[in-house]
């Protein structure tokens, strides 16, 4: 497993001294669908969101590890589990798609706002007909002079209810394939953008979701993300993050649980002992730590690889599933 | 065999086209024809970088390096080019 430097640590020690202020009134976030407005003003003050961006914007200037790093601890100590998945969308689909794929003008012109958190960000991929299917997908993006005319529909756009920026994935050539599809950074204000009503996501109240409509709307070519046809290679990078980001926040959840059932198990007591004396108790408390390491060191070991600039499409599909079923079946309270 | 050829032969046997190399047109479509998709693309990224000994960005990946089979050819040259002179 990795060594964390000393400055790693006194980074995440020194953010996470706001996550209590994250936590604030959650009960209310959890009883109605909207966005934590209040707690993203701390969100913003803490530095979280300028984690892996380029000081010359803005950002902490952080490595992908590094980040992960914070946001597991995020994950553990934070239990607004809506804004973790806010926090974590803004950042990849949109800060990590411009950092990496924005030309100088457009990185200054918005990237600043995208790490101090002054600008919402998200991106608008799944269709109504075609799920998550990438080259599925019929939002068309027609070029017209020195602009793309986008039109279409986006289905389940994470932040969307309170997104500045958006990056949109529409198809330029519809005969082209995986070759066939752009990215476009769209502001909110931008004429034939509209927004639909806010959507409940299924155990994340406080990230509501939203359709997306775009009639004619026009986007200059400036705000192409990366080349035109390149959108699936813009997509598959932000994914990675994507995927590597969101879970390592699950695992920090995930460690929450665990210590809260081995604290408990200490406390109550049984025939004359604490019950994590009895095997059976014990062996689900061991059976859920190997399940966190396991998804822990499956992540870590993908980013590692991932920033050493290999190949991970196996390990990264891998990471997900051992990650996703470990939470999933934790969560379901059974032995993983 | 030349590049070209190689990558012709890439192409027939990697995507099962039904044809032989030599059959394979240097401006057959393959966007168009759906020889290349989502897959295809990260497994052809992939082979060209360990064959030619590359380092593809990700923002040369656009659809005029990938159409057909002289487009990745020239592609690969400019780039071995770039790789020599880098």
């Amino acid at each position: 497993m990795i060594a964390w430097s000393k400055d790693d640590e006194r980074l995440k020690e020194g953010i996470s001294l706001w996550f209590g202020k994250f936590d604030e009134d959650r009960p209310r976030y959890g009883r109605e669908p909207a966005f934590p407005r209040e707690p993203w003003l701390a969100v913003m003050e803490s530095g979280i969101l300028r984690l892996p961006f380029d000081e010359k914007w803005g950002g902490l200037g952080q490595s992908l590890l590094t980040t992960m790093y914070v946001l597991e601890e995020l994950g553990r100590c934070c239990r607004n589990t809506g804004l973790n998945f806010g926090i974590t969308t803004h950042m990849v689909s949109t800060g990590v798609a411009l950092q990496r794929f924005g030309s100088t003008a457009l990185k200054d012109a918005h990237l600043p706002q995208v790490c101090a958190g002054t600008a919402v960000g998200t991106h608008a991929v799944t269709e109504p007909d075609s799920g998550s299917d990438a080259l599925g997908m019929r939002t068309t993006a027609t070029a017209d002079g020195d602009c793309y005319r986008l039109s279409g529909a986006k289905a389940f756009v994470g932040n969307g209810p309170v997104a500045d920026l958006v990056v949109v994935y529409a198809r330029t050539e519809p005969a082209a394939g995986p070759l066939g599809v752009t990215a476009f950074l769209v502001a909110r204000d931008t004429p034939g953008l509209t927004f639909g009503d806010p959507v409940e996501g299924t155990g994340l109240k406080s990230a509501p979701l939203c359709s997306l409509f775009l009639d004619d709307c026009r986007v200059p070519r400036t705000h192409i993300l990366g080349r035109v046809g390149a959108g699936l290679l813009v997509l598959d990078h932000v994914r990675t993050w994507e995927i590597l980001c969101c879970f390592i926040v699950g695992t920090g959840e995930i460690r929450r649980r665990l210590d809260r059932c081995v604290a408990y198990a200490g406390e109550r007591s049984a025939f004359g002992r604490s019950v994590g004396g009895f095997q059976a108790v014990a062996k689900r408390i061991v059976d859920m730590k190997i399940g966190l390491e396991m998804s822990r060191k499956w992540l870590y070991d993908t980013a590692e690889k991932f920033t050493a600039g290999r190949k991970v499409t196996a390990d990264l599909a891998t990471a997900k599933l051992v990650a996703d079923r470990i939470a999933a079946t934790l969560g379901l309270g059974r032995a993983a | 065999m030349s590049r070209i050829d190689a990558i012709k032969r890439h192409l027939v046997e990697e995507y099962e086209l039904g044809t032989a190399p030599a059959e394979l047109a240097d401006d057959y479509d393959l966007l168009r024809n759906g020889v290349i998709d989502s897959l295809a693309l990260l497994t052809l990224v992939s082979w060209l970088e360990n064959e030619y000994a590359l380092d593809i960005d990700a923002a040369d990946v656009v659809p005029d390096n990938f159409r057909t089979a002289a487009s990745i050819d020239a592609f690969v040259a400019a780039a071995v080019t770039t790789a020599k002179v880098g």
